[in-house]
C-alpha cells in the first residue's frame, strides 16, 4: 500500500564514502524534502559520514537536523531581520552559521547578535543573493564582533563556472575580508580539482546535495504497489473524470499520487530536448489528454488513464500485456526532490 | 524647497572668480582651457539662483558636426556644480536648455565625481593575482555613495555612459591615480612610497640630479625629450606649439597655474615634466625622459620635487592622472600603473563621461562618425 524507496545500503554507503573521500571539506546539503530520503535520515547519515558541517536551506529546517547531528549547521538562505526565527531568537545557537548578503543585514546582526558566526555571500551570475564585490570592504568594516567563518558562492549550474569561481575567490582574497575559507556550490569534480591546484592557500568547502545523495541512482529503487486491477473495454468510462478508454485492456490502480509528488510539474532543470522529454515522462502531465506516467510495467512506461489522484494513480495497460497481480510491486521513476515516499527501506 | 536655477553665458572673469572661491576644480574647467582648445569654440556658463548669485560654472567646448551648424557641447571633467545635491535635474535641465539654444545636438560631460577607490596595497595584490584582469574586478577599498548616486541619477535621467576601452575613452580617463597629500608631511608621504621609489629618489640625489623650474623658452628642451619619449613608448607627440599655447593660456590666467620642471645631471637634461594646479588639486600633466642616463633616476627625482612643491602650495591631492583598468602583467600599460602605485597613493574611478542626445538623429550620426574615425 505504498510508494517505497528501497536503498541498496552497501552500494549507497560506498558511494557516500567515495564522494566524501574525493572532497575534503565536504559540506553535505540537507534541504527541502531531503532529496526524498527526509532530512532527519540524511542528518544521521551525515553524522555517519563524519563531516564537521551540514548545510540546510532555511531556518525552519534547522530543528529537523539539530538533534540528529553533532556538528555545525550552515543555513544557506540569507539571514533577514524579518524572519520569524530571527525575531523570536530561535535562529541563534553557537552551532549555527548564518549566511549574510546585505550590508544592512551585517550591521543589524552585528548589533543584535555580536559573536554570531557568519559566512558572507558574493553575488554571482546567479543574481540571487549576495554582495556586490565592491561592497566587500564595507562588509569587512561592519563585521564588528561577528565571527567570519568564510566566504560563500552559489554558482549557476549552466556553463563554465570555474572562471567565475576563481575570479570571485581572487576578488575576496584581494579584499579586506579576512578569511581563507570558501564555501561553494555547483562545481564539477574536475573544476574543484583545478581550483584547489590554482588556489592552494584557500580552504575550499564544496556544498554537495544531489551528487552526494542521488549520485548513484542504481543504488536507489522506487517501487509502487499494485492496489487493484480491472479489465476495461474500449469506450468504457472510468475514473473521476469518466473519460472513455481508447482501447481494450486493464486498468491498474497503483499507489503514488499527487500527495507523493507523482504527476506534479515543476519547471525542469533539463536543457536539451531529450532531457526535457525524459523529465516530462518522469514528472510532467499535460492538462488534457493522456500522458505518459512514470510507472513501468513489463519494461515500458505506461499511460495514465486519467490525471493522478491524491494518493493513487490509474494506469492503462493494453490487452497485449499480462497485468500484474494485486500486491505486486512495479517500478517508478520519480524526481526525488519533489517526491515524498511512504517508506524508505535500506537493505 | 529648492529654488530653481537658470543658466546663461558668463564672462571669463566671473567664471574664474567663482572657482577661486572653491577649494578646487579641474583645470579642464578653467576658461584658460578654452583658450588651449582653439579648434573648438568655447563658452563659460554659469548657474544663477533667484537672487542673481552664481551657484555653479562650466566650461563648454563646442565641437561642430561636419557640414551642419550643430554642435556637440562638451564639458570635460565638469561642470562645476553641487553634485552632492539630491536633485540633479535641477542643475542639468537648465543647462541642457541653454545648450540646445546654442545649437547643441547633444551634450557630453564628465562629472568630477569619484565613485570608488583602491589603495596601493590592494592593487599590488590584485596585479599579482592572475585571476583578476581589470581593476573593476577588484573589490574597492571604499565606495563613494554620493558618487554612485550621481551615476544612478544620470542613468535615470536619460544620460548614457560612454563606453571606454581599457579605461581610456576618447575623452578623459575614467581611472586615475591620486596621491593624497593634504594631511601629511613630506616624511609621511615618503614613508608611504614603496622601497623602489624611495631608493630611486635617494639614488637620484646621490648621483647629483638637480631639479629646477624652467621658463617658457625652455619648453623647447622639454619637447625635445618628449618627442624622444613618444618614439620610445609609441605614442603620437603633440607639437611644441601646443605646449606653448597651453603654457601661455594657463600662466596668463595665473602665473602659478602651470609649471615646467627640468631634471639635469651634469648639465644633461634627463627628465622634464609639467605640473598644473588649481586650488588644492595638482596634476602631473606631461612627462618626458631620456633613454640615456636612466640609471640616475631623473623621473623619480622630478616627481618628488613636484609632489613637495604641490604640498608647499597647499595641494591636498597630487594627481598622477590616467591609468588603464588592466591588471594583466603582460599588458604594457600595467607598468604605468605599477610606477604610479609605487607612490603609495590610490586608484580612483570617476563616474565616467556621459552623453545626453538632444537631437536623436544628429546624435546617432555623430556617434557613427566618431566610430568610423576611430576604426
Amino acid at each position: 500500500m505504498s510508494l517505497t524507496l528501497r536503498i541498496d545500503g552497501e552500494r549507497w554507503r560506498g558511494h557516500l564514502r567515495s564522494v566524501a573521500d574525493a572532497h575534503p571539506g565536504l559540506v553535505p546539503v540537507v534541504k527541502g524534502n531531503g532529496y526524498g530520503f527526509g532530512r532527519p535520515a540524511l542528518a544521521r547519515r551525515t553524522q555517519w559520514i563524519g563531516t564537521d558541517t551540514i548545510a540546510v536551506g532555511t531556518y525552519t529546517e534547522v530543528p529537523s537536523v539539530f538533534s540528529r547531528y553533532d556538528g555545525d549547521v550552515l543555513v544557506m538562505s540569507p539571514w533577514r531581520p524579518f524572519l520569524p526565527e530571527v525575531r523570536d531568537g530561535s535562529a541563534y545557537d553557537p552551532r549555527i552559521i548564518h549566511t549574510v548578503g546585505r550590508l544592512e543585514d551585517i550591521a543589524e546582526l552585528a548589533r543584535s547578535q555580536p559573536g554570531a558566526r557568519v559566512v558572507i555571500e558574493g553575488l554571482t551570475s546567479m543574481e540571487r543573493h549576495g554582495l556586490d564585490r565592491h561592497s566587500l570592504s564595507e562588509a569587512a568594516k561592519l563585521l564588528g564582533r561577528l565571527q567570519l567563518e568564510g566566504f560563500s558562492l552559489h554558482l549557476p549550474m549552466a556553463g563554465d563556472n570555474l572562471d567565475e569561481a576563481e575570479g570571485w575567490i581572487a576578488a575576496q582574497q584581494a579584499s579586506q575580508l579576512d578569511t581563507n575559507t570558501v564555501y561553494l556550490s555547483h562545481l564539477t569534480d574536475s573544476e574543484l580539482t583545478t581550483l584547489r591546484e590554482r588556489r592552494p592557500d584557500v580552504t575550499i568547502r564544496p556544498r554537495i546535495g544531489t551528487d552526494l545523495w542521488l549520485g548513484d541512482r542504481r543504488a536507489l529503487r522506487v517501487r509502487a504497489s499494485v492496489l487493484d486491477v480491472h479489465e476495461v473495454r474500449r469506450g468504457e468510462r472510468v475514473g473521476y473524470r469518466q473519460r472513455a478508454m481508447p482501447r481494450d485492456g486493464h486498468l491498474l490502480v497503483v499507489s503514488g499520487g499527487t500527495a507523493h509528488g507523482v504527476g506534479l510539474e515543476a519547471p525542469t532543470s533539463a536543457t536539451s530536448v531529450r532531457q526535457r522529454a525524459t523529465s516530462f515522462a518522469k514528472g510532467g502531465l499535460e492538462a488534457a489528454g493522456l500522458a505518459l506516467s512514470p510507472f513501468t510495467v513489463a519494461g515500458k512506461q505506461r499511460w495514465f488513464a486519467e490525471p493522478p489522484h491524491m494518493q493513487e494513480s490509474m494506469l492503462l495497460l493494453p490487452s497485449s500485456v499480462t497485468p500484474p497481480h494485486v500486491g505486486d510491486d512495479i517500478a517508478v521513476d520519480v524526481r526525488f526532490t519533489i517526491t515524498t515516499f511512504d517508506r524508505v527501506e535500506i537493505d | 524647497m529648492t529654488a530653481s536655477l537658470t543658466v546663461s553665458t558668463i564672462s571669463a572673469d566671473q567664471h574664474r572668480a567663482f572657482i577661486a572661491g572653491r577649494s578646487s576644480a579641474s583645470f579642464l574647467q578653467m576658461p584658460s582651457w578654452g583658450a588651449v582648445k582653439t579648434e573648438w569654440r568655447s563658452e563659460s556658463v554659469g548657474w544663477f539662483t533667484d537672487n542673481g548669485a552664481i551657484a555653479g560654472v562650466g566650461l563648454v567646448l563646442y565641437r561642430q558636426l561636419p557640414r551642419v551648424r550643430r554642435y556637440l557641447a562638451y564639458l570635460p571633467e565638469g561642470p562645476v556644480i553641487d553634485w552632492d545635491g539630491d536633485d540633479l535635474s535641477r542643475w542639468l535641465d537648465p543647462m541642457v536648455e541653454h545648450l540646445r539654444g546654442k545649437g547643441a545636438f547633444g551634450v557630453r560631460m564628465g562629472p568630477p565625481v569619484v565613485t570608488r577607490r583602491w589603495g596601493a596595497a590592494t592593487i599590488k595584490k590584485a596585479i599579482a593575482d592572475d585571476a583578476l584582469r581589470t581593476l573593476d574586478e577588484v573589490p574597492a577599498d571604499a565606495n563613494d555613495t554620493a558618487g554612485l548616486a550621481v551615476v544612478d541619477a544620470l542613468a535615470s535621467l536619460g544620460w548614457r555612459e560612454q563606453a571606454t576601452e581599457g579605461g581610456f575613452s576618447a575623452g578623459q580617463p575614467k581611472y586615475n591615480f591620486h596621491l593624497p597629500v593634504g594631511d601629511r608631511d613630506e616624511d609621511a608621504v615618503l614613508r608611504g612610497m614603496n622601497q623602489l621609489w624611495r631608493r630611486n629618489i635617494k639614488k637620484a640625489t646621490k648621483s647629483g640630479v638637480e631639479v629646477r623650474l624652467g621658463g617658457r623658452d625652455e619648453l623647447a628642451d622639454f619637447h625635445r625629450i618628449y618627442a624622444e619619449t613618444a618614439e620610445r613608448d609609441h605614442f603620437t607627440p603633440r607639437p611644441l606649439a601646443y605646449f606653448e599655447k597651453m603654457y601661455d593660456a594657463l600662466t596668463d590666467e595665473d602665473p602659478q597655474r602651470m609649471r615646467l620642471y627640468l631634471a639635469e645631471h651634469e648639465g644633461d637634461l634627463v627628465a622634464s615634466t609639467t605640473l598644473v594646479q588649481v586650488g588644492a588639486h595638482a596634476w602631473y600633466s606631461y612627462g618626458a625622459s631620456t633613454t640615456e642616463k636612466r640609471e640616475v633616476r631623473g623621473s623619480n627625482a622630478i616627481q618628488w620635487q613636484m609632489i613637495r612643491d604641490a604640498m608647499a602650495s597647499g595641494a591636498s591631492v597630487y594627481d598622477l592622472r590616467g591609468i588603464t583598468d588592466t591588471l594583466d602583467p603582460s599588458d604594457p600599460h600595467v607598468g604605468l600603473i605599477q610606477f604610479k602605485v609605487g607612490t603609495g597613493g590610490e586608484a580612483v574611478a570617476y563616474a565616467g563621461e556621459w552623453d545626453l542626445p538632444i537631437s536623436k538623429v544628429l546624435y546617432t550620426a555623430f556617434d557613427q562618425y566618431m566610430k568610423r574615425r576611430r576604426s
